[in-house]
């Protein structure tokens, strides 16, 4: 009778570091890295389909960020528009109307942009992901794909990260185009309707130079780096939250609130933790400088 | 040759709790089945058959126990429904779980191209004959919440066939079906037992599956299996889970003297 070496023959060493690691997975946090892991993994491992992998994808693309596109417009227009009234109104009252472009790139390209992008993801496509996988868990379905050799997290996890990465990318570029361009128009319109055009000094040149001026390289590699992180934290905590579903059809509104409520969650501490980044960075150009 | 050769499954001294109780639910069970055999396995409710099949399938993982696939050890660390699938084993579920967003065609379909079985002419020849040999052809084009319960239960068990198993879990195959859905269903899993001498494990409350069958039927008592005979051999037999079990089919027996 052939009997394989088993992983549970361990040297003293290797078991307790057996437990360590077993113990880390076991927390809801090690179970979300091994998820991601698995998921990313699953992408090469064998029996990839190139083209029908791509599809799942691309579908998921068109879900995420086309279809929340009307809203994601209106939104970032809007707080564009609000940006730059109060941004106008209030800067040369403090004695910065200088920093005008500046305001404009941290509010729109580096902290709203990116988390009300995340939000909106977040509230749409995460909870539709969590509904969608907790009623197929519940109804065996995933299971039946086990059963069948069909790897769940490759199946259902894999697509919807790599679909949802892409699509956060995507949708904070909208975020902060539409934002700025958008936000411009309105607020133009906004100080004609009000007759004080004269007293505002409200012209595309001085803004768009004002902002590129402000735009570093840093803001570029934020905008690519936070809307790929938000974008993990979204899609596994709706995966996991979905795969992780008690039997019982109750669970499946109650597991999409916690999803989104922790994406959330998460992705204020994640914003918080890339603002060190910026301390950092100050205190490096404060001590140049000096 | 290797005396395991013969054998489907094998399972020794399982043991499972679920981790909200004290008590074991299977204490050690043993199960021996050989390959092309069928076995219906058959118990009161909530006594742990269904459980039993999903450990089989590796949807569940065992406390201690273990389980040999066609005479190779899988050890429990390993034991997830991935590796138990990639050994040839597919579970049937009592209400099918057909993906429910895709058709009937492409529930089959999916799993194959999943796998590479082939290139695409040969996945849908194989799908036609998944559909063909389970009489569900004209329902090909169809989403899961279209169909009654036998015509799903037929596209569940098309597609583990589809798949090429070698042993076949059946959780009540004939469950929620009228006299007429059981009647079709019934040669149709003899007839795959027959052309193509897949091992098969039926977990059921209709006994009559194995007389129909020409299988073995045990029952699932004191958390582990009883001895495995013959209906008939039940029928006669003395033992007090016979007394319980077969009494209706002997006063009907006695009372209109079936043979």
């Amino acid at each position: 009778m052939k009997v394989h070496r088993t992983l549970d023959d361990w040297t003293l060493l290797g078991s307790v570091f057996d437990k360590i690691g077993r113990r880390f997975l076991s927390t809801v946090f090690g179970k979300q890295l091994l998820l991601f892991f698995s998921a990313l993994y699953s992408f090469f491992a064998e029996g990839r389909n190139l083209r029908s992998d791509l599809r799942n994808i691309i579908r998921q693309i068109y879900f995420t960020a086309v279809e929340v596109f009307p809203v994601l417009f209106v939104v970032s227009v809007l707080t564009g528009t609000v940006t730059i009234v109060e941004a106008l109104t209030v800067m040369p009252r403090v004695g910065f109307s200088d920093a005008f472009g500046g305001l404009l790139v941290v509010v729109m390209v580096r902290e709203i942009g990116p988390i009300l992008t995340a939000f909106l993801v977040s509230g749409r496509s995460g909870s539709a992901l969590t509904t969608m996988i907790g009623t197929m868990a519940i109804n065996s379905e995933v299971d039946a794909l086990a059963t069948l050799g069909v790897n769940p997290v490759r199946y259902l996890v894999m697509p919807a990260l790599l679909g949802g990465i892409v699509s956060m990318l995507l949708a904070n570029l909208l975020f902060s185009v539409c934002g700025i361009c958008g936000g411009f128009a309105v607020a133009k319109l906004l100080v004609l309707a009000s007759g004080e055009s004269l007293n505002l000094n409200l012209s595309w040149h001085y803004i768009s130079e004002s902002i590129l001026l402000s735009l570093t390289a840093t803001d570029f590699v934020m905008s690519i780096l936070k809307p790929i992180a938000f974008g993990i934290i979204i899609f596994i905590n709706a995966c996991y939250h979905g795969l992780n579903i008690r039997r019982d059809i109750r669970q499946v509104p109650k597991a999409t609130s916690r999803s989104v409520i922790y994406s959330f969650l998460f992705v204020i501490v994640i914003d918080v933790l890339f603002s060190l980044f910026y301390i950092f960075d100050y205190a490096n150009q404060m001590s140049r400088i000096i | 040759m290797d005396l395991t050769q013969g054998e489907a499954l094998r399972i020794e001294d399982l043991h499972f709790r679920y981790p909200e109780e004290n008590v074991d639910t299977l204490d050690g069970l043993n199960l021996v089945l050989g390959r092309g055999e069928t076995l219906c396995i058959a118990g009161a409710s909530g006594k742990g058959k269904s459980l039993l099949l999903r450990l089989i399938a590796g949807l569940d993982k065992p406390d201690s126990g273990a389980f040999y696939y066609f005479g190779e050890h899988l050890p429990i660390s390993q034991h997830t429904a991935l590796e138990v699938a990639h050994r040839g084993v597919e579970l049937i579920f009592q209400n099918g779980a057909l993906i429910s967003n895709l058709t009937v065609r492409e529930n089959i379909s999916v799993p194959l191209y999943y796998h590479h079985r082939g290139t695409e002419v040969e996945i849908e020849r194989r799908v036609n004959m998944a559909l063909d040999l389970m009489r569900v052809r004209d329902e090909q084009e169809k989403y899961p919440h279209m169909l009654s319960s036998g015509v799903a239960k037929r596209v569940a068990i098309a597609r583990a066939w589809a798949m090429d198993p070698r042993l076949l879990l059946m959780d009540e195959p004939t469950a929620g079906l009228d006299n007429y859905n059981r009647n079709t269903l019934l040669p149709l899993i003899d007839n795959m037992q027959a052309l193509f001498k897949t091992s098969m494990i039926l977990v059921t409350h209709d006994l009559l599956i194995s007389r129909e069958l020409g299988a073995d039927l045990c029952f699932l008592e004191n958390k582990r299996l009883s001895k495995r005979m013959k209906f008939e051999e039940w029928l006669t037999s003395d033992t007090p889970v016979a007394h319980e079990m077969f009494r209706n089919l002997r006063d009907f027996q006695s009372d209109f003297s079936l043979s």
